[in-house]
């Protein structure tokens, strides 16, 4: 397993791996490659487009980028041993934890927001009050607002499960939050659409479908039957023509 | 007449070279990165450009599958 992966794997959401195919292979062969070698079944994107210049001479070669969208490394992986996996642990950090400067009365606060409950840290930031309340305040919202602007996103990409799940969360993590209340109750309500049910059953039936099967053979002939049924049974919805293009995936001879 | 009509013509080229130059010269460590896809990467779960994934470190790995 390539140790992109690994990492991708190891932060979950709190990391986003984009793996780039830099040899010309064409998209379905390259796709159908990463599920045969049990590949899929996280976060991880792919693609052939050239995110950024590469700087070296040949491949591997990685670039991160940091919370602020500017870049922090790149190059050959080997050069780089432990600091990789270190500067993008203090990313992750940095996108959860007080920014630098930040006074030690809202250390609480802060260490709320990092487990998750904006409500709570909310109240801590309410206390300690004056700029500096109000500026941790701010920050915690806009970090927020990220989560729903992914939620969107999903939404929009019918991956709705996960959607769900993010609502979930949201739900969980804007508990009394009196400004959130109306966006969490709306998400929820977009998701809960009756004009969405049908692709509602289509993407929990290939979320669990993928769970199950993209780290064990997935290209098995039972897998492979299990896919065309759920592309039939789903038919017209964005998931079950998912499941149809991995039956199509399945076919492609990857040894030529 | 017709050098004029030849300069207008290269006003042109000169900007898709320039814009070429541009997207193809290695980014210096602490600059900002944009990127759209022009198409949706497998998995994209509706990310559409690097715009999208601000507030998270994004790990870019150039690999082949040859």
């Amino acid at each position: 397993m390539p140790a992109s992966l690994k990492i991708q794997e190891q932060f979950g959401d709190d990391v986003q791996v984009i793996f780039v195919e830099c040899q010309g292979t064409e998209k379905n062969t390259y796709e159908a490659f990463i599920w045969k070698m049990k590949w899929m079944g996280n976060n991880a994107l792919w693609t052939n487009e050239r995110v950024i210049p590469t700087v070296g001479r040949g491949l591997p070669e990685v670039a991160l980028i940091g919370v602020d969208g500017s870049v922090l490394m790149q190059g050959y992986p080997g050069d780089f041993g432990k600091r990789l996996e270190e500067t993008i642990a203090a990313e992750v950090k940095k996108s959860k934890h007080a920014p630098p400067g930040s006074p030690a009365s809202l250390k609480e606060a802060w260490a709320v927001f990092a487990k998750g409950d904006l409500g709570g840290a909310l109240e801590q930031c309410d206390k300690v009050g004056g700029d500096d309340g109000a500026k941790a305040r701010a920050l915690m919202m806009e970090r927020t607002a990220t989560h729903f602007a992914r939620f969107e996103r999903l939404l929009a990409a019918s991956d709705l499960t996960e959607a769900g799940e993010l609502v979930d969360a949201l739900r969980k993590s804007c508990k009394g939050v009196a400004e959130l209340a109306a966006r969490v109750s709306d998400a929820a309500a977009k998701l809960a659409a009756p004009e969405l049910a049908a692709e509602r059953e289509a993407s929990k039936a290939w979320a669990s479908f993928v769970a199950k099967i993209a780290k064990e053979k997935p290209f098995d002939g039972g897998n492979v039957k299990k896919a065309e049924n759920i592309a039939s049974k789903h038919e017209g919805t964005k998931n079950g023509a998912r499941a149809a293009h991995f039956v199509e995936l399945s076919k492609i001879n990857l040894n030529r | 007449m017709q050098m004029s009509r030849w300069r207008f013509a290269l006003v042109p080229l000169a900007l898709v070279g320039a814009a070429w130059l541009s997207a193809s010269r290695p980014v210096a460590e602490g600059e900002q990165v944009e990127f759209k896809f022009r198409e949706a990467p497998v998995n994209a779960a509706g990310v559409k450009g690097l715009g999208d994934l601000r507030g998270v470190p994004v790990l870019i790995d150039f690999w082949g599958k040859n």
